[in-house]
């Protein structure tokens, strides 16, 4: 979480507007989107309790989670207009997360 | 002077804890967790030498915290936190895959939904942190 409120903070509230941040998660994600909300981030929260998606990527952290269970590894990716991946944040250790700020360049150079 | 150099050591191992899980949000802090492993090899190399000056109990009980946090820190960063390198599907420059998944009213999401309208950040996270 501590990546997606920055980035949050990070960006004006017009450009909030203008962008889409889909967060995706094994979770169910309502407290997730509550928090959201209350923070007023426009987030949108997603689950993939399956992860088929996160499969689908090439992001799985096979027994990555606390109790050995696959989990998705850390990943930020800024697409265009047109789905296009235009930047790529992808980590070798999941203490490490992207700067909001590099974000936010990625989306303004957009 | 073993005193206070094991009391040295004893505040930057507690101050490295408290300090690294208070600033996890800020990006400098939390992209450079090398730095809490080097905090604590300092708190036990100061605690080494508070023990070589005289061989009492403060000196041994900071050498001790040093070191467990040390061997924690590094199992935890060096081990514990490093991802398989794995076979990615995502590119600069290719189009994203499409999907759709529930939002957390259950209602449907498509990634197409926002082309032609809106940029996309697209993360995905592990639930807590």
């Amino acid at each position: 979480m501590a990546e997606l409120q920055g980035l949050g903070a990070a960006l004006s509230e017009a450009e909030r507007a203008g962008v889409e941040v889909v967060a995706v998660s094994p979770d169910r994600n309502e407290q997730s989107q509550r928090l959201a909300d209350g923070l007023r981030m426009g987030y949108r929260f997603v689950a993939d309790p399956d992860l088929a998606v996160t499969r689908q990527y090439g992001l799985l952290h096979r027994g990555g989670g606390p109790r050995g269970q696959d989990v998705p590894r850390p990943a930020t990716l800024v697409l265009d207009r047109d789905g296009v991946i235009r930047w790529l944040s992808l980590s070798d250790n999941y203490q490490i997360r992207p700067d909001p700020a590099d974000v936010v360049r990625a989306v303004r150079a957009l | 002077m073993s005193l206070a150099l094991a009391l040295l050591s004893v505040v930057v191992s507690v101050g490295t804890v408290i300090g690294y899980a208070s600033l996890l949000g800020v990006p400098a802090v939390r992209n450079h967790p090398e730095g809490y492993v080097a905090a604590f090899a300092i708190a036990a190399t100061i605690a080494g030498l508070a023990v070589a000056l005289r061989r009492r109990w403060p000196a041994w009980v900071a050498l001790g915290v040093a070191l467990v946090l040390l061997a924690g820190g590094g199992y935890v960063n060096f081990v514990m936190a490093r991802i398989p390198p794995a076979p990615t599907m995502v590119r600069v420059g290719e189009r994203a895959a499409d999907f759709t998944l529930p939002d957390a009213m259950g209602r449907p999401i498509s990634l197409r939904d926002f082309r032609g309208h809106k940029p996309v950040v697209l993360v995905f996270y592990r639930g807590h942190w």
